[in-house]
């Protein structure tokens, strides 16, 4: 296990360096750079588009740039923000911060809610409860989240008034702040979310309740809800933990739609800026951000669904 | 009949007293159009404006004619070659940290402008500034290097803004100014709290209290203001719908200076010959085209003069579709057969592609066949703007002589036509030393004339803005926000 680990943490590495230097690649074969996308239609006048690339070193060949990037990160400097002269880590960190809450609380809302919903459902195939929970979760499905995001806003916050539409805080809000503005885009968040996972589950309870050792269970006459506490929900929601896994990464990634409809302050919306603003160590750190996000959170789940399968663990090479 | 009157006036001060305690908070957002490079100094290529305005003051504000009124500077008057301005300044004038404001002030906040090192877009606008020179604390003399019969109109610029001497490293996040606000918190990516500077010297301002929000996304500002979160928001024209009715707002046009247009590069063929450049031009039906993509109300018909409805240089051009003359003037240029052209274009703005698609319909009849070429949003103004010979392009307001300079001077740097003539380059020098104002308008009508007739951009109109206003929001004239005497706007609720 411990040697899993680590060469899963080894190969990460190599993933992130990859990553980081696609990404340089890739932002440097854009059209234009930072001082264009700064200046706009003022970069048409070329002393003050020299003045600019001068003052950000962008004057310099692409190669020193990123070796200069690397071995200030590497060091923990993360940089200053071309576009907005900030410093990296403030910008990044506090709007991760946000899109961690944001998940969080979508998560712990959202996976208990989409599990025992799942089961319901897979317990009472083709009755009129799952007829009920499948066709809402391919409506939630398929509706767009801008969609959604907006009807909750008429809704909730121009109709009834409930609560505000858009998040109006400031990225460095307390989280108490930040936490109750946030239920209308945890709402939305969660009803994809949950549409998902819920149909899992559903398809792997019915898959498990047709297995043989059920139906041997069912013979040998164990009463159905011990079949289900002891055989059938391990076994079925199995599965799930790497899904669940992925929807946290999605959801850690940053939902950049729901950010700009609910104007809510999170890393999704900061990276599409970045990028548009050729804003390099930028788009670097958040790269590197959310693969490490990725790769983690992938590592955890992998980690969690061989902790509980005994017999994922004796494949092991 | 003393006792009652003196209980009336007791309820009454008690009354009063309850109002000044209810602190009003006049709520708008921060369209974030930089990205969140947003500061302070009123002169940066990311200035914060939306906040600039109510903190800093201009030396004149608009007036009611379109011409500069006085602010902080009381009266002006030039020397008979138009080399140099006098300014007489307001006294009794305190920036938000108690110090005075005085002419080493103007010197300071102009000359500073002419420093490359800020990178600055406004050093094009007044670089025919040579020096300022303080005569005593109340008096400022400009000394211009070319003449300049208008420069006070170039001060109504909504980045010429004073700030104290010398205060040029710190302005962008002091915000310290002469204006009606002062500033408690700057974050342009979140809240900036302005609160009501109570020594204005034009009267303590009738709110408590602005709130700049950050909403870089136009549907969630519409949202956010149905439901209450702002106070006032600028409409995209179809979104006029979604207010119409509805007593709580209050809809707002006014003409603005704002257009997107078609230009072609007159120095690349086929538009190197005038004759096709007009010919071009002449098919378009302005007024349908402004229906068609701004919506009706949404536009103020021009003839490709930039100079707009409200400029008092603006020259009343005439100009109808005219196909025939389109098609006399082509097969005199030598397309008798007609002309395929390319129009490069982009969803960079709402409505820049229906422009080119009204455009390819209406100039069909006179055999000018459009081919539209898609471009991506992002790198338009590098890379497809003044490269490509025929694109769309949009511009913000600008006073006459600034927009006729920038934008058509041969040489220029945001020369977007690539215009390079010697009669209408001369027209302009005349206009700037000329001080009589007859004559001076007699030449910047020439000028505009001169564009008819030979130009490549095709201006069809001016687009008006339009904006939501909540009911309880009072002393909001129906002008651009320039034009907003920040100080007299009030809030009679919640």
């Amino acid at each position: 296990m411990i040697r899993l680990v680590l060469r899963r943490l080894g190969s990460s590495l190599v993933t992130l360096l990859i990553v980081s230097v696609v990404i340089f690649v890739a932002v440097e074969v854009l059209p234009g750079d930072a001082c264009t996308a700064y200046l706009g239609r003022a970069a048409k006048d070329p002393t003050i588009l020299a003045a600019c690339r001068e003052n950000r070193g962008l004057s310099t060949p692409a190669i020193v740039r990123w070796v200069d990037w690397a071995a200030g990160f590497v060091q923990g400097d993360l940089g200053v923000s071309m576009k907005r002269n900030k410093p990296i880590a403030d910008l990044v960190g506090w709007r991760f911060r946000n899109t961690v809450v944001l998940a969080l609380t979508a998560s712990l809302v959202g996976i208990p809610l989409a599990l025992v919903l799942g089961v319901m459902a897979g317990l009472a195939r083709d009755r009129p409860l799952d007829i009920a929970l499948s066709s809402g979760a391919i409506f939630a499905m398929t509706i767009p989240d801008f969609v959604s995001a907006t009807v909750l806003i008429l809704v909730f916050a121009i109709g009834l008034g409930w609560t505000n539409g858009v998040v109006t805080v400031s990225a460095n809000a307390p989280i108490l702040d930040l936490m109750s503005n946030t239920v209308l885009p945890t709402v939305a968040l969660t009803l994809v979310m949950v549409a998902h996972i819920l149909r899992l589950v559903r398809t792997s309870v019915i898959d498990t309740l047709q297995s043989d050792f059920v139906t041997m269970a069912r013979l040998k006459g164990v009463p159905f809800r011990r079949i289900v506490w002891r055989h059938v929900l391990p076994n079925s929601l199995l599965p799930s933990i790497n899904l669940i896994g992925l929807t946290i990464a999605w959801l850690l990634g940053g939902v950049v739609v729901t950010e700009t409809v609910f104007n809510y302050p999170g890393i999704g919306r900061l990276s599409v800026d970045a990028v548009s603003d050729r804003d390099l160590p930028l788009v670097q750190t958040i790269a590197l951000l959310l693969a490490s996000v990725y790769i983690g959170v992938n590592l955890l789940a992998d980690l969690l669904a061989l902790a509980l399968n005994p017999r994922l663990r004796t494949y092991r090479a | 009949m003393m006792m009652r009157h003196g209980l009336a006036m007791a309820a009454i001060a008690a009354l009063m007293a309850t109002t000044a305690a209810a602190e009003t908070t006049l709520r708008r957002s921060g369209d974030l159009g930089f990205g969140g490079a947003e500061n302070l100094d009123p002169i940066s290529p990311t200035r914060f404006y939306e906040a600039n305005d109510l903190i800093y003051n201009r030396l004149v504000s608009w007036g009611p004619d379109g011409l500069p009124a006085p602010e902080l500077a009381k009266s002006w008057s030039a020397s008979p070659d138009a080399m140099e301005w006098t300014l007489v300044l307001q006294d009794g004038v305190k920036f938000h940290d108690g110090s005075d404001f005085d002419a080493t002030d103007v010197k300071y906040s102009l000359e500073r402008i002419k420093d490359p090192a800020l990178e600055s877009p406004v050093t094009s606008v007044l670089n025919m500034i040579d020096r300022v020179e303080v005569v005593d604390p109340l008096t400022a003399k400009i000394v211009l290097s070319s003449a300049h019969a208008d420069l006070p109109l170039l001060f109504l610029d909504y980045r010429v803004r004073m700030i104290p001497d010398g205060s040029g490293a710190t302005i962008a996040t002091t915000g310290i100014g002469t204006g009606p606000f002062k500033l408690e918190t700057l974050d342009p990516e979140g809240t900036t709290v302005l609160l009501a500077n109570d020594d204005y010297w034009q009267g303590r301002p009738k709110v408590d209290r602005v709130e700049i929000i950050s909403i870089p996304d136009q549907e969630a500002r519409i949202q956010a203001l149905l439901g209450g979160q702002l106070d006032y928001s600028d409409l995209n024209g179809d979104q006029v719908a979604t207010f119409e009715g509805n007593e709580d707002f209050v809809i707002q046009h006014y003409p603005s200076g704002d257009w997107q247009g078609l230009v072609m590069r007159t120095d690349t063929a086929p538009f190197t010959d005038a004759r096709v450049r007009k010919a071009l031009r002449m098919v378009v039906n302005r007024q349908e085209m402004a229906d068609l993509v701004v919506g009706p109300g949404g536009g103020t018909p021009s003839c490709d003069h930039p100079v707009w409805a409200g400029d008092s240089y603006r020259s009343a051009i005439e100009c109808g579709a005219d196909i025939e003359g389109a098609k006399a003037l082509l097969a005199e240029a030598g397309y008798a057969d007609g002309i395929d052209i390319d129009v490069h274009t982009s969803d960079l703005e709402a409505g820049m592609v229906r422009m080119v698609e009204v455009y390819q319909q209406q100039a069909a009849p006179a055999g000018i066949r459009v081919n539209i070429v898609m471009a991506a949003p992002d790198g338009f103004w590098s890379d497809v703007w003044m490269v490509e010979p025929f694109v769309s392009t949009s511009w913000g307001q600008r006073p006459a002589d600034q927009i006729l300079n920038e934008a058509y001077r041969s040489g220029s740097s945001w020369n977007e036509s690539y215009f390079a003539d010697a009669e209408f380059d001369s027209l302009l020098d005349q206009a700037r030393a000329e001080l009589d104002l007859t004559k001076r308008t007699a030449l910047y009508h020439a000028a505009q004339a001169a564009l008819w007739e030979r130009g490549g951009s095709l201006i069809p109109y001016h687009i008006n803005g339009v904006r939501a206003v909540r009911a309880v929001v009072k002393g909001m004239p129906e002008a651009g926000e320039d034009y907003i005497a920040w100080h007299l706007v009030e809030k009679t609720g919640d």
